[in-house]
C-alpha cells in the first residue's frame, strides 16, 4: 500500500493540495487522499478541473508549511 | 542519450478567448477584444500536446487584441511567471511586496514568483496589439515569499551574441529554479553555440523571428525544439533572427525514488 502523502499543484494557477494538510476550510480534512476527492472537484482558486493537477516532489520553503494551511 | 522534439508553429495549441461571453470576468477589454494564445505545452483547454519540458509548464505566445484587452486581476501560487514583451505595451500589475504597476515595452521582461500567494493583472491599454511570451516554471520550493523583478533587453546593443536574461549570470534576473533563459538577436548571419551547464539539462529553443538551423533541423518563425543529453548546441542563425533558449533541470527519477523511499518528507 502506498503510504506516502502526496502534494499536487493546480496547473491552471499553482494552487497546491497537500494530502497531509487537507483543505479544512473547503471541507476536506487533513490526511484526505487525492484519490478520495471527487472527480468533479475543481481548484477553489481558479476552477481548473482535478484532472489538471500534477503531483510534485517539491519541498516547502523554510517555515512555510504553516502558510500552506492558511493560504 | 539525446532526446529531442520539434514543434512547428502551427502544431501548437491555439486558443482564442473573448472579452465578452463566458470569459468576460477573466478577460479584460471592450466587447470584441480577444486574446489569442499559441501554447507550446498543455495549458487549460489545450491538452493534446506535451505536458511540459523540465521545469517549464507553460510557454505561451500570446497576443492581446483591442484596447484594454488582457487578463483581469487573478490569483496564483507557486508558479514563477515570466513575460517577455515582443511588441506593443504591456501594463503588468502585481501584489508582490508592496505591489506595483509596471509598463513594459519591446525588450522589457519580468519574473514574477507567486510563491505563497499573489495576484496579477496583464493589460494592453492602447489599441495596438501586444505580443508577449509567457513562461511558467515550477519553482524549486513551495510557498516562497512572492517576488517581482524586471529588466530590459536592449535589442540594439546586445546583438549577435547569446545573452542570459534570467538565471544565475551577473545582470540576469534571479529565479528560484535550476533554469536559465537566454536570448539571441542577430542582424547578420552567424554560427552560435549554446552550452548548457551540463548535458543533463534540457534546452528548449524557440525562434521568435527569423530562421535557425540546429543540426539537420531548420526552425522558422515560432517553431521550436526541445533537446536534452547534449553538451553543446551549435546553430546557424539567419540575419534578423530572434531566438529564446530556455535551459532547464530535467526530472531526476533517482532523486524522486530517494524521496519516496524516505517517506516523502522534506530533507
Amino acid at each position: 500500500m502506498d503510504t506516502i502523502l502526496k502534494r499536487l499543484i493546480c496547473l491552471g494557477c499553482g494552487f497546491s493540495y497537500d494530502e497531509a494538510l487537507g483543505l479544512p476550510e473547503h471541507g476536506i480534512p487533513p490526511g484526505t487522499r487525492w484519490t478520495d476527492i471527487p472527480d468533479d472537484w475543481v481548484c477553489p482558486d481558479c476552477g481548473t478541473p482535478k484532472s489538471q493537477f500534477e503531483m510534485v516532489v517539491i519541498g516547502y520553503a523554510a517555515g512555510e508549511p504553516d502558510l500552506a494551511r492558511t493560504a | 542519450m539525446t532526446q529531442s522534439f520539434v514543434l512547428r508553429a502551427n502544431e501548437r495549441g491555439h486558443n482564442v478567448i473573448y472579452s465578452d461571453g463566458p470569459a468576460s470576468s477573466y478577460v479584460a477589454g471592450h466587447p470584441g477584444g480577444f486574446i489569442s494564445r499559441e501554447s507550446s505545452f498543455n495549458f487549460h483547454e489545450y491538452q493534446d500536446g506535451r505536458p511540459g519540458f523540465g521545469a517549464i509548464r507553460v510557454f505561451g505566445d500570446e497576443t492581446f487584441h483591442g484596447a484594454g484587452c488582457g487578463y483581469n486581476m487573478h490569483p496564483h501560487h507557486n508558479f514563477v511567471i515570466c513575460a517577455f514583451v515582443l511588441d506593443g505595451e504591456l501594463t503588468h500589475i502585481n501584489t508582490a511586496g508592496r505591489g506595483m504597476v509596471d509598463p513594459l515595452r519591446q525588450g522589457d521582461y519580468y519574473v514574477f514568483s507567486a510563491g505563497s500567494g499573489g495576484k496579477h493583472c496583464e493589460l494592453s491599454i492602447g489599441p495596438e496589439e501586444m505580443n508577449a511570451i509567457y513562461l511558467w516554471l515550477m519553482p524549486n520550493q513551495l510557498f516562497l515569499p512572492p517576488t517581482y523583478h524586471r529588466a530590459h533587453f536592449d535589442l540594439r546593443t546586445r546583438r549577435n551574441r547569446i545573452v542570459q536574461l534570467v538565471g544565475d549570470a551577473e545582470g540576469a534576473l534571479p529565479v528560484a529554479q535550476d533554469l536559465r533563459v537566454s536570448r539571441l538577436v542577430t542582424d547578420r548571419r552567424g554560427t552560435f553555440t549554446y552550452t548548457p551547464r551540463s548535458p543533463l539539462h534540457g534546452v528548449y529553443v524557440f525562434v521568435a523571428e527569423g530562421e535557425l538551423r540546429c543540426g539537420d533541423v531548420t526552425l522558422s518563425r515560432r517553431d521550436s525544439l526541445g533537446l536534452s543529453g547534449t553538451a553543446a548546441i551549435a546553430c546557424d542563425a539567419a540575419d534578423t533572427t530572434d531566438v529564446f533558449f530556455v535551459e532547464t533541470v530535467m526530472p531526476d527519477q533517482a532523486r524522486i525514488d530517494l524521496w519516496e523511499a524516505a517517506g516523502g518528507h522534506d530533507h
